[in-house]
């Protein structure tokens, strides 16, 4: 009786395992990628639905800061591109990725053509300040020096540039536009904007723009499409470019060399360098393409009305370590005072 | 059942008890309802899924019959466009939309492009900048419909759902037909759902849905809900999903179960269930525990018995009362070993009676008296008559040798007798005329079994009482069978007894014990009671003065 029993439970569970799965199970799969970034959302999707339906690639993207994008590569996660993250704060990696030159380069304008190889240029991405309109004018502030003004003490929005590299980018620019070319000078100010802060240091470039957008901060240093993009969403905000100078950077694109979809990942990078792609994001994305045939948007400011900077490259990359570790220093110090 | 027993010790009464009601009634039950419940929840994981097909089936149907018609309306406009050339008017154009549109009672928005983004035609007198901007001109809509090559093709773009079309001539884009899905038709072709329902393009971009949950930051369906259909877990979240594509259509359409709720419920009945057995289970072996034991309990107390029995001690009985049968059993028992102790009782009394009665023999043979007298006689009759001492002596050392000979119970009737004349011989020549005797024993009794010096008791009770104040004595000795009973008759003229003393010894002989002081005639009567039963007898009559009479029964054995 008890081996009837046993048997009966067995078929019962059976039956109702099948039939209650039927299907179950994976779907069938498609090519697919897996691609970190630290774009902002409303810049990722159009960008990525165009590539998947054009493509018929799927692409899950996981947002998240330049670093610890970087550190996911470095622990070996399963991710095939990095998409985004200024030159300057992941150049120094280089030995990450993947060596890939894509045939829209020689479209580019020729200070974005690659060196190396080991990434592709995207965009170019000046830093700016961001302010909100409903709670400052632009006639308060107009650069760097108008930041110490007492009016923003503990009101500006600033990430901890060892974390976002946008806030790098802007840490390279006081050093060089307040210093004047002199980047040991530029640390004075520097001492001085730490003070401004009041302590206050955030953690990711977009708890910088969306902390002024929704009006916890009265100012941000940012990079410009994270302003434009709070503009196209009506948000109380505008853009100041520094009259000390102007910075701009370039982002790139970062193939993982351990990837296993190389040729996806390829496809990926020749489609967001492509005419109508970077035209898109110039036009409607409110970024600056790398390219020589495509114009900037309305939004912003066209190159000749600003006052660009230009930097070392090779020597910021240097010292990239030593200033980080220099405005940390300088930060915590502040805390005793 | 099994034969595991054997190889073992066998099990108690009481354990097998326990076990039986475990089998046969807890384990059952547990079965039953393990079945029960795993029924349960297949026919409810049957309903669910059919329940949910059968959802998204219908919201295929009616997706699919919406499409169907935008298409057509697309397909028939292209071929107008085609046929009667580039330049087109509302006029020839309305009448399309309307004819397919006007069931839904939404219009929606049509448009017509030159190739290069110029809206020539729009139902809603505008049309979105993706696909007038300069710079969408290969991108999205557009960029489908020049891939497509004059198919229709369904594109979601940003929240829009177009279907687009491209007329070629010789080659090249001459139009571009775009129609933008009014949302709100989407919306009731899929209708009042009690479960999660999400239209999305073949990518996985969520374009209509009854829920703002299960997408992702950007728009898509969530990963595990693309990448599986079934049961699919979602952090804490546990769904039952199903997905089927609008062929062509470029739409995906999944029905979503949340069952997290259902699953929890059916654990917490697992755990009600498995607690509610639990209790039972306890509660049934404890219960089987007290009765097992109150059923045992007389079994035990037979048991006890049995060993006390065994032991020697015969002073038990049961007292048993649960149920008929056992009270059957334990009065036979009672019965039984009151019989048992009975009989032990009479052999031990007839053992002590055989060596009471051996000392009695040797007693009344070495009785001095007689003895003496004897002696003396011999003595006497040695100066007198040689002949009659000698014969004496004889007769005299014959009694002495059959007394002391083999001690057994019985002998044949012969062998008495011979011993009885030995006695009488002596008797004679002791008193000569004074006694008289007659032997009458029939020939046919010779070789029958009867009590050792069963007749010479007789004779001694005739000689010490019969001759008291009276000159001559005859006693006459007869014996035969009638019907297996052996009788013997020793009767004497001599003084007889009165009533009272007669009736005295006649109650006596009933007596278990002897009370009066005759215990000649008692010892033969309980000896013959003892060896024969209540079959056998003594029976007395007497009358003073005229001589008594004395009668034993014997049941006839050879």
């Amino acid at each position: 009786m008890r081996n009837w029993g046993v048997f009966l439970l067995a078929a019962v569970l059976t039956v109702c395992i099948l039939t209650g799965c039927g299907s179950m199970g994976e779907v069938k799969e498609s090519s697919s990628i897996v691609v970190v970034s630290p774009h902002p959302n409303g810049f990722i999707r159009p960008l990525i639905q165009e590539f998947e339906r054009a493509s018929g690639i799927e692409v899950k993207v996981i947002e998240c800061g330049t670093s610890d994008a970087v550190d996911m590569i470095k622990n070996d996660e399963d991710i095939d591109v990095m998409w985004g993250g200024s030159i300057l704060t992941v150049g120094p990696f280089s030995d990450l990725f993947y060596s890939y030159k894509t045939p829209n380069e020689k479209y580019f304008k020729d200070e974005f053509k690659s060196v190396n190889g080991a990434y592709t240029f995207f965009t170019d991405v000046p830093s700016v300040l961001i302010i909100n309109t409903d709670m400052v004018s632009s006639k308060n502030i107009q650069g760097y020096s108008d930041l110490l003004k007492d009016e923003f003490k503990g009101r500006i929005a600033f990430a901890n540039p060892a974390r976002s590299s946008s806030s790098f980018e802007q840490l390279v620019n006081m050093l060089y536009a307040m210093g004047s070319g002199d980047t040991d000078r530029g640390w004075d100010y520097v001492k001085e904007l730490i003070t401004s802060l009041d302590g206050k240091l955030l953690n990711s470039s977009s708890m910088v723009y969306e902390g002024v957008a929704n009006g916890k901060y009265a100012v941000g240093l940012t990079f410009e499409e994270a302003a434009v993009t709070m503009l196209k969403s009506n948000k109380h905000v505008s853009i100041v470019y520094m009259e000390e100078g102007v910075v701009s950077t370039p982002d790139g694109i970062y193939i993982n060399k351990n990837t296993k979809n190389i040729e996806e990942c390829q496809k990926f990078v020749d489609f967001l360098t492509d005419k109508d792609t970077q035209t898109i994001i110039a036009k409607t994305l409110g970024r600056r393409s790398v390219r020589k045939d495509v114009e900037v948007s309305g939004l912003v400011l066209p190159k000749s009305e600003i006052k660009s900077i230009a930097v070392d490259k090779e020597s910021v990359m240097e010292n990239k370590e030593k200033w980080i570790e220099k405005f940390g220093k300088i930060y915590e110090g502040a805390g005793d005072e | 059942m099994k034969v595991r027993a054997m190889s073992k010790e066998i099990v108690s009464f009481r354990e097998n008890i326990k076990r039986t009601f475990i089998r046969f009634a807890l384990l059952p039950v547990i079965f039953i309802a393990a079945v029960v419940f795993i029924l349960f929840v297949f026919f409810w994981n049957m309903f669910m899924v059919a329940g949910n097909r059968k959802d998204n089936e219908q919201i295929n149907e009616k997706l699919g019959a919406v499409m169907d018609n935008y298409y057509e309306m697309v397909d028939t406009a292209a071929e107008l466009i085609s046929e009667n050339g580039p330049a087109i008017t509302g006029n020839k154009i309305y009448p399309i939309v309307y004819d397919k549109t006007a069931e839904y009672g939404e219009m929606g928005n049509f448009i017509v492009l030159s190739s290069d983004g110029q809206v020539l035609f729009s139902s809603k007198d505008h049309a979105p900048s993706f696909l007038t901007g300069k710079e969408y001109l290969n991108w999205g809509v557009w960029r489908k419909l020049k891939d497509s090559e004059g198919i229709t093709d369904a594109v979601l773009f940003e929240n829009n759902l177009c279907i687009a079309k491209g007329v070629y001539k010789n080659g090249n884009l001459i139009r571009a037909i775009v129609y933008i899905v009014p949302g709100e038709v989407i919306s009731s072709a899929i209708g009042d759902r009690n479960r999660y329902v999400l239209v999305t393009d073949k990518n996985g971009w969520v374009y209509a849905s009854n829920t703002r949950g299960l997408r992702d930051d950007f728009g898509q369906i969530e990963d595990i809900l693309y990448a599986r259909v079934g049961y699919v877990r979602n952090a804490n979240i546990v769904y039952y999903s199903y997905m089927t594509e609008l062929e062509g259509r470029n739409l995906k359409i999944y029905t979503i179960n949340d069952i997290t709720g259902n699953l929890k419920m059916m654990l917490f009945l697992v755990a009600v269930i498995v607690l509610i057995f639990i209790a039972i289970s306890l509660i049934t072996v404890k219960s089987t525990e007290i009765s097992s034991v109150r059923l045992t309990k007389d079994i035990k107390k037979m048991e006890d018995a049995f060993e006390d029995v065994q032991k020697g001690n015969l002073d038990v009985s049961l007292d048993i009362n649960s149920s008929r049968e056992f009270q059957t059993i334990g009065n036979d028992f009672n019965a039984m070993l009151g019989g048992l102790k009975r009989q032990i009782e009479q052999n031990k009394e007839l053992a002590q009676n055989a060596a009471f009665f051996q000392v009695k023999q040797l007693e009344s043979q070495f009785n001095p008296h007689f003895l003496f007298n004897t002696l003396d006689n011999i003595r006497f009759m040695a100066k007198i008559d040689e002949k009659a001492a000698d014969k004496m002596i004889v007769s005299l050392s014959g009694l002495l040798r059959y007394s002391i000979r083999e001690i057994r119970e019985e002998v044949t009737v012969r062998e008495d007798l011979d011993n009885l004349q030995f006695y009488l011989n002596l008797l004679q020549i002791r008193f000569n005329k004074r006694f008289a005797y007659s032997i009458d024993v029939s020939e046919d009794i010779m070789d029958c079994l009867i009590p050792k010096l069963l007749l010479q008791p007789l004779l001694e009770n005739a000689v010490k009482y019969g001759f008291s104040g009276r000159e001559k004595l005859t006693v006459s000795v007869k014996g035969y069978q009638i019907t297996n009973q052996l009788i013997f008759i020793c009767k004497d003229d001599g003084a007889g007894m009165d009533e009272e003393l007669l009736n005295e010894i006649k109650e006596n002989l009933h007596e278990t014990k002897n009370k009066s002081s005759h215990y000649g005639l008692y010892n033969i009567n309980r000896r013959i009671n003892l060896m024969y039963g209540e079959s056998a007898g003594l029976g007395i009559a007497s009358t003073k003065g005229e001589g008594t009479l004395i009668r034993i029964v014997i049941p006839k054995h050879a």
